[in-house]
C-alpha cells in the first residue's frame, strides 16, 4: 500500500518507471528538509488544491518539477563528494548561461538556484520556510532591515548543512545590491570556502532611455556576461562553445514564447486558469533547472492545450465579464493573496514583470555575438532596465491583457525591484487613468501579514475594480 | 566666535552666497555622494553643493509618496527637504550630478529626474576591482566634464584643474593635520567638531577655509584639550552622518566619550588620499575617488578590507570602542555590521551597533542616550 510520500509524487505526475529512483530520493529529501508526513497531507489536502487547479494535468505536471528539483538541491553534498562541478547562481539572471553549462557538462555539472528552489518549493507547497529564515535571522542577517528571503534561505541552508559551498556562484549583480552583499557577508562571516564571483551593471541611464537599442550599454553588459561566464568555465573546467550558448537562448525563447501564449490564452473571458499558477509557469524563464527544462515545458505544452480546451467549453475561474488586474509580481510563495482576490470576484490575471512584450517575443536580437544576444535580451526585460523604460513596457502589456487595474508592490525587501514601486504605481496612473495600488508585502515570507491582516485592503480593492467596470460597462 | 563656529556661520549662509553667485551668471552644481570630483566642478567655473541633509524625521517622511520606506532615510530626506521647501539650493541648482552607486541613492536620482530636476546620473560599479568597471567610472567622469564645460560654457582646462585639485588637496591636508591630532589623549577636539568641519568644508570658500583651518590647527596644537585625561576614545564608523545629523556624534560627548576617529562612506571629505596634479589630471581623479580610497561598503569585494582598515585606526588612534552607525533599512551596512562586531570581538573592543531614521524625538532619543551613556560606561569600568 502507497505510503504518504508515494501518493504525493503520484499526484503530482510522477511517472511509473520513474518511482524506484524518485520515491527514496523524496524520503530522503524530505528528511534533510524537515519535511513530515503532516507536511505532505497539508500539501495535498489544503494548500495546493485551495490555490492551484490540480484537476489538471499539467499543472500537476508543473508542480511536480518544482519537487524534483527541490530534492535534486537536496543532493549538492554527495554531488560535491562525487566529483560534480556546483554552479550556482542568484536571481534576477538569464537561464541561458546555465543551461548552456548542462547542454555542454550534463550531470557532471549542478548549475542552479538553491536559494530559489528552495523559497518557492518549501512556502508555495508546504508554507515551510520559516526555519531557514529564523536560521539567517538569529545569525547576522536581522530580522528588522527586512532582507531579502531569497538570501537568507541561501546563508541558512549552507549553515544548516543542506547545500555544499559552491565551485562558484556566479554573482549576478547586474539590479541588485543586497544579493551579491549577501555572498560576500556568507563568505567573510561564516564559510571561506563559499567563492563567488560579482558581475554588476550601475543602474544610471536616464528614466525612458530604450537600454537595449544603446549599443554602448548592451557592450558593456556582454564584456560583463563574458568576464563572469569565462570565470566560471575557468573555475569548473567545461568549456561552453558559442553555438552551445546559442543553443541555449533559442531553448531559452521558446519557452518564453509558450509562456506568452499561455499568457495570451488568459485574455479569454471567462478567464481560464487562476493568475497564480499562470504566473509559476514563468520561473524557468529566470531560473535554471539542474533537472532541465524538458519536464517544465512539457507541462507547459499540456496546460496550453488545457486550457484551449477550458476556453473552448467556456470554463473558468472566475465569471464571465470579472474584473481583471495585471500584479507587478504575483506572489507566488504566498498563494492565498491571488486566491483571495478571485474569492472577492477579480482575477490576478497577469503578472507584469516576466510576461514577454511584443518586442521580446517577435523582435529577432540585433546581433551574432551570443554575449551581445544574451546582453540584448536582458536589457529587452522589463525589470533589468529603468524605470521609465520598465514602465512603457507595462503600459503595453496593461493594453495587451485588456487590465482594469494594477497592484504594484509585495517586494519590499528589495531594494531595487523595490525602489521605484510607489513612482511607478503613480506613473502608470497618469498615464492610464486606471486604478492603481501599492500594497506593502513580500512575495516570498508572509510571517508579517496574515490573511486576516490583509482581507480588508484586498476586499476594498476589489470593490473598487468592480464598481469602476460596472460603470463603464 | 572660535573658527569652528564661524565656518559654521559661513555654511549657514551658503543658499544666499550661491544665490548671488547665480544672479551674476556662475552656475550651481549640486552633487551627491563621495564619487563625484568637486575639483571638476569648480575647475568648470561653477560652484559645488554638496547634497547631504540629515536628521530631522520630516523630510523622509513627505517623499514617501514617491518612495517606498524601505529606502534610506539619507536618501528620502533628499527629496523631501526638496519637496518641503527646506533646502533653497536644490531648485536653484543648473545640474545635479548624482551617483548611482547603490539601489538608495539610484532611487534619489529617479526621483528627482521624475521632479524634472536637470539631473546627471553618473555611475559607478560596485566591482571595483575589475579593469571594466574602472574604466566605466573614467567615463563617466569624463561626461561629466563634457556635461560641466557644455553647462558653463567654459573649458576645463589642465590648468584650472591642476588649480582645484591643488586647492582641494590643501582641504584635505590641513584636515588631515587636525585629524592626527586626535592620536593624543585627550585629544584637543572632539569628533563632533571635527566631522561638523568636514561638513563646513563643502560649503566654505576654498581659500578662506583653508587658512582658518590652518589657524585652527595652530591653535589646537597649542591649546588645552577640553576633555579628560582618562576619556574613552571612540571610533564612529558607519554609512554617513549627514549634515545637521548631529544626534549621536553629540551624544558620545555628552555621555563622556570623545570620538577620536571616524569610518564613514559619506558626508566627509576622505582627505587621508590627495589627487596628484602630474600627468593625465582625469586619470588621477578617477584613482583617487574609486579605486586608492578604502572600498566604500558597497564595493564588491570590500569588507575584508575595511575590517583590516578599522583595526588599523583601533591601533594609530589607540580606540576603546565602536559605535556602528547605520541608518534604517540600510541593508548593505546591516550586512557589515556583524562582520565587524565579529572581528572586534576578536580584538576585544566593546562594540555598539545604533540605528536611526532621523526620528529623534524624546521618546527616541531616551533609549538612544541611555544605550551610549551604558556604552561608555562599560568602557570606563573596563579600563579601571
Amino acid at each position: 500500500m502507497a505510503d504518504i510520500y508515494e501518493k504525493f509524487l503520484r499526484l503530482l505526475e510522477f511517472e511509473e518507471d520513474e518511482m524506484p529512483e524518485m520515491l527514496p530520493a523524496w524520503r530522503k529529501a524530505c528528511e534533510k528538509l524537515g519535511l513530515t508526513e503532516d507536511d505532505m497531507k497539508f500539501a495535498m489536502e489544503e494548500r495546493l488544491p485551495a490555490h492551484f487547479e490540480l484537476e489538471m494535468k499539467g499543472v500537476r505536471k508543473m508542480l511536480g518539477g518544482w519537487i524534483r528539483e527541490l530534492t535534486d538541491v537536496t543532493q549538492t553534498l554527495e554531488y560535491k563528494e562525487n566529483g560534480v562541478k556546483l554552479v550556482y547562481g542568484i536571481l534576477p539572471l538569464t537561464s541561458y548561461f546555465y543551461y548552456s553549462l548542462k547542454l555542454t557538462a550534463g550531470e557532471a555539472v549542478y548549475a542552479g538556484l538553491p536559494d530559489f528552489q528552495l523559497a518557492v518549493a518549501l512556502n508555495m507547497i508546504f508554507h515551510k520556510l520559516s526555519p531557514y529564515l529564523e536560521e539567517a535571522e538569529a545569525h547576522g542577517m536581522s530580522y528588522g532591515c527586512h532582507h531579502c528571503p531569497l538570501n537568507k534561505t541561501r546563508y541558512a541552508a549552507r549553515r544548516l548543512g543542506l547545500i555544499a559551498a559552491p565551485d562558484v556562484l556566479w554573482v549576478w549583480g547586474f539590479i541588485c545590491d543586497e544579493g551579491p552583499k549577501s555572498d560576500e557577508f556568507i563568505n567573510v562571516y561564516y564559510d571561506p570556502e563559499w567563492k563567488t564571483y560579482v558581475s554588476r551593471l550601475p543602474q544610471d541611464q536616464p528614466l525612458y532611455s530604450v537600454e537595449d537599442e544603446d549599443v554602448e550599454r548592451v557592450k558593456y553588459l556582454a564584456d560583463q556576461m563574458k568576464d563572469g561566464f569565462e570565470f566560471v568555465q575557468r573555475q569548473t573546467g567545461i568549456k561552453v562553445t558559442d553555438a552551445k550558448l546559442m543553443e541555449a537562448i533559442g531553448i531559452y525563447q521558446r519557452y518564453n514564447k509558450k509562456y506568452g501564449e499561455l499568457n495570451r490564452l488568459m485574455t479569454s473571458d471567462p478567464q481560464p486558469l487562476g493568475g497564480l499558477t499562470c504566473m509559476v509557469f514563468s520561473q524557468p524563464i529566470l531560473n535554471p533547472f539542474n533537472t532541465g527544462i524538458d519536464h517544465m515545458e512539457s507541462a507547459l505544452d499540456i496546460t496550453i492545450e488545457e486550457v484551449k480546451q477550458r476556453i473552448a467549453q467556456k470554463q473558468g475561474v472566475l465569471p464571465k465579464g470579472a474584473p481583471r488586474l495585471m500584479t507587478w509580481l504575483t506572489p507566488v510563495c504566498v498563494p492565498w493573496i491571488a486566491k483571495m482576490f478571485e474569492n472577492n470576484g477579480v482575477g490576478m490575471t497577469v503578472s507584469s514583470l516576466l510576461v514577454p512584450t511584443k518586442k521580446q517575443m517577435t523582435k529577432p536580437p540585433a546581433f551574432e555575438d551570443p554575449y551581445m544576444v544574451a546582453a540584448e535580451l536582458w536589457l529587452r526585460g522589463e525589470f533589468m532596465v529603468n524605470t521609465g523604460y520598465e514602465v512603457e513596457q507595462i503600459l503595453e502589456k496593461l493594453e495587451t491583457y485588456k487590465c482594469d487595474g494594477m497592484i504594484f508592490g509585495f517586494i519590499d525587501f528589495d531594494r531595487f525591484l523595490g525602489r521605484d514601486q510607489k513612482l511607478m504605481a503613480k506613473i502608470v496612473h497618469e498615464k492610464t487613468g486606471l486604478p492603481v495600488f501599492y500594497i506593502e508585502g513580500d512575495v516570498w515570507d508572509d510571517r508579517d501579514y496574515s490573511p486576516g491582516a490583509l482581507r480588508t485592503r484586498i476586499e476594498s480593492i476589489c470593490e473598487i475594480i468592480k464598481m469602476r467596470k460596472a460603470s463603464q460597462s | 566666535m572660535n573658527i569652528v563656529e564661524e565656518l559654521a556661520e559661513i555654511a549657514r549662509t551658503r543658499p544666499e552666497k550661491l544665490r548671488n553667485e547665480k544672479e551674476k551668471g556662475i552656475k550651481i552644481v549640486g552633487y551627491t555622494g563621495r564619487f563625484i570630483p568637486e575639483e571638476l566642478i569648480y575647475a568648470s567655473g561653477a560652484m559645488p553643493y554638496l547634497i547631504c541633509k540629515g536628521g530631522e524625521p520630516e523630510p523622509p517622511e513627505a517623499a514617501l509618496s514617491y518612495m517606498v520606506k524601505f529606502t534610506s532615510p539619507l536618501a528620502r530626506a533628499q527629496v523631501g527637504y526638496y519637496l518641503l521647501d527646506m533646502d533653497p539650493v536644490i531648485p536653484m541648482c543648473d545640474l545635479i550630478a548624482a551617483q548611482c552607486s547603490d539601489c538608495h541613492d539610484g532611487a534619489l536620482a529617479d526621483i528627482f529626474e521624475y521632479l524634472k530636476l536637470p539631473i546627471m546620473k553618473v555611475g559607478i560599479p560596485q566591482d571595483w576591482e575589475k579593469s571594466l568597471s574602472r574604466d566605466y567610472y573614467y567615463r563617466a567622469l569624463a561626461r561629466l566634464k563634457d556635461r560641466l564645460e557644455a553647462l558653463t560654457g567654459n573649458k576645463i582646462s589642465d590648468e584650472k584643474l591642476t588649480e582645484s585639485i591643488a586647492s582641494i588637496n590643501r582641504i584635505r591636508d590641513v584636515l588631515r593635520k587636525i585629524s592626527l591630532l586626535r592620536k593624543e589623549q585627550p585629544p584637543p577636539i572632539g569628533g563632533y567638531d571635527f566631522i561638523r568641519l568636514n561638513h563646513y568644508s563643502f560649503y566654505c570658500d576654498l581659500d578662506y577655509q583653508a587658512k582658518r583651518l590652518n589657524d585652527l590647527y595652530q591653535q589646537l596644537k597649542q591649546g588645552e584639550s577640553p576633555f579628560s585625561k582618562r576619556v574613552p576614545r571612540i571610533l564612529l564608523a558607519g554609512h554617513v552622518v549627514s549634515v545637521g545629523d548631529y544626534v549621536v556624534p553629540k551624544l558620545i560627548e555628552d555621555s563622556g566619550g570623545v570620538t577620536v576617529a571616524q569610518f564613514l562612506d559619506e558626508g566627509i571629505r576622505h582627505y587621508l588620499w590627495d589627487v596628484r596634479t602630474g600627468g593625465d589630471l582625469m586619470k588621477n581623479l578617477g584613482e583617487t575617488y574609486y579605486l586608492n580610497r578604502v572600498p566604500a561598503s558597497i564595493f564588491q569585494p570590500a569588507w575584508l578590507k575595511r575590517v583590516e582598515y578599522i583595526r588599523k585606526l583601533i591601533k594609530d588612534f589607540a580606540i576603546d570602542g565602536v559605535i556602528w552607525y547605520q541608518l534604517f533599512m540600510e541593508d548593505t551596512y546591516d550586512l557589515e555590521g556583524p562582520i565587524v562586531a565579529k572581528s572586534m570581538e576578536e580584538i576585544g573592543i566593546p562594540f555598539l551597533k545604533l540605528e536611526s531614521s532621523f526620528e529623534y524625538s524624546r521618546e527616541a532619543t531616551g533609549p538612544l542616550r541611555t544605550r551610549v551613556e551604558s556604552f561608555i560606561e562599560s568602557i570606563k569600568r573596563k579600563r579601571n
